[in-house]
């Protein structure tokens, strides 16, 4: 079981009600992003968001890779999803990465509360992710 | 607060709430924003959260809730018939004017907009907590939809044929067919793009300030009035994608311009745009 599904898992356990909480928990535990990487932050945008999302994926050790995402506060659902990402995947190994499901807000349960619109955004989240690790 | 609206008392002020926000008897604060989670991070200590994918649309029929469900929702929340309702949120009060439209739909008397919504609030360092308040029920009375604020399609289609206004309150991209949605919103699919045949555009956020305060009565007669040629006379209709930017403009033409007759086709352009064999016009 990778991360990911552990905490698709701990997600779907649970009613409604909580698993936007968890997702809030999860928007207010996203790491900053560290300074070097925000000069060139532009660079880095995932447009089909619809808030400012930003995007980082790294080298690191035996072929684990580190993952950085920077989302406004004012955006606490998008939010939420880049702190499960990063929780997720953040120095991970690669087939962590490329095993990502397209459909994570299913995974989280999260598809009746969540807007159609947020699907879109999150779906090109997930395809940026796999495609930058590959 | 002074201001010379044709109905004054349907906006409130940020200083004017926090003075009697307290009043939980009398006043029920909302809070409806966009982003479903907003409200969690932090709100009005007295406001609760009426989300409108969670709390306002039917699940499984593309409609609102019914008169049952709205009722139950509304006692749930300490809401009873005679209740102040003072509606916040996020980006200009888009949401807000649309809970507020969805409240009016159901005959709730007396409801307000937070002139400025969360912004202003946030912007003046007013308080906000993340305790979610409870409030007793309350018993509320269930009553139809008042048909008068909503436009169905084939209204809409008689409505052209009679050559009456509509006012078109998405981008100017999405009322030239250039996209199917907005900026930075790429979503809820649409075969064809377009406006409806006569439409005026007139893009719904012209109506605010950079404070997210409505503008004042003289400018907002110049945009809607002067630069679109509408009447308060007039009878008239307002759309967008899914209804809930235009119900904004609805809000405004409404309450603060005092139109007699102002419908929101929540339909809008989601249903226009897929729909067979409807009239459909391009560029500016």
């Amino acid at each position: 079981m990778t991360k990911l599904e552990e905490i698709g898992a701990s997600f779907r356990s649970v009613d409604t009600d909580l698993r936007l909480q968890l997702l809030l928990d999860y928007a207010n535990k996203l790491p900053a992003v560290p300074e070097r990487l925000r000069a060139a932050e532009q660079d880095h945008r995932v447009h089909e968001c619809m808030t400012p999302l930003f995007l980082w994926i790294e080298p690191a050790e035996e072929d684990r890779l580190r993952l950085y995402i920077d989302v406004a506060e004012e955006a606490p659902t998008i939010r939420g999803i880049a702190g499960v990402l990063v929780r997720a995947l953040d120095n991970a190994p690669k087939r962590d990465f490329e095993a990502l499901p397209d459909d994570l807000i299913a995974t989280l349960g999260l598809q009746q509360v969540l807007r159609m619109n947020r699907a879109v955004g999150v779906a090109a989240l997930v395809g940026r992710i796999r495609r930058a690790a590959a | 607060m002074a201001n010379d609206y044709a109905q004054p008392d349907v906006l409130v002020s940020t200083g004017w709430l926090d003075e009697h926000r307290g009043d939980t008897a009398n006043i029920r604060i909302v809070e409806s924003d966009e982003d479903v989670l907003l409200y969690d991070t932090g709100h009005i200590p007295e406001a609760v959260k009426i989300d409108w994918v969670n709390d306002l649309n039917d699940t499984v029929v593309r409609d609102y809730i019914g008169p049952e469900q709205f009722a139950a929702l509304c006692s749930r929340h300490g809401i009873g018939d005679d209740t102040t309702v003072v509606f916040y949120g996020d980006k200009n009060n888009w949401w807000a004017c649309y809970a507020l439209w969805v409240f009016k739909l159901y005959g709730h008397k007396d409801c307000r907009i937070l002139d400025g919504g969360r912004a202003k609030w946030m912007a003046e360092n007013r308080p906000m907590t993340t305790d979610v308040p409870t409030y007793p029920e309350a018993n509320y009375t269930a009553r139809p939809q008042d048909s008068s604020i909503r436009a169905f399609r084939d209204e809409v289609l008689e409505h052209i044929r009679n050559k009456q206004p509509l006012v078109d309150v998405r981008s100017p991209e999405e009322f030239s067919g250039e996209r199917t949605h907005m900026v930075d919103y790429p979503q809820e699919a649409v075969l064809r793009g377009g406006h409806i045949p006569g439409a005026k555009s007139v893009p719904w956020a012209k109506a605010c300030n950079e404070d997210a305060t409505f503008k004042s009565r003289a400018d907002l007669e110049a945009l809607y009035q002067t630069e679109q040629g509408l009447s308060p006379n007039d009878d008239v209709v307002a759309y967008c994608r899914i209804g809930e930017r235009s119900s904004h403009t609805w809000f405004v033409l409404t309450y603060l311009l005092g139109f007699d007759r102002v419908r929101n086709y929540d339909g809008s352009w989601t249903e226009w745009g897929n729909a067979v064999g409807l009239p459909i016009e391009k560029g500016a």
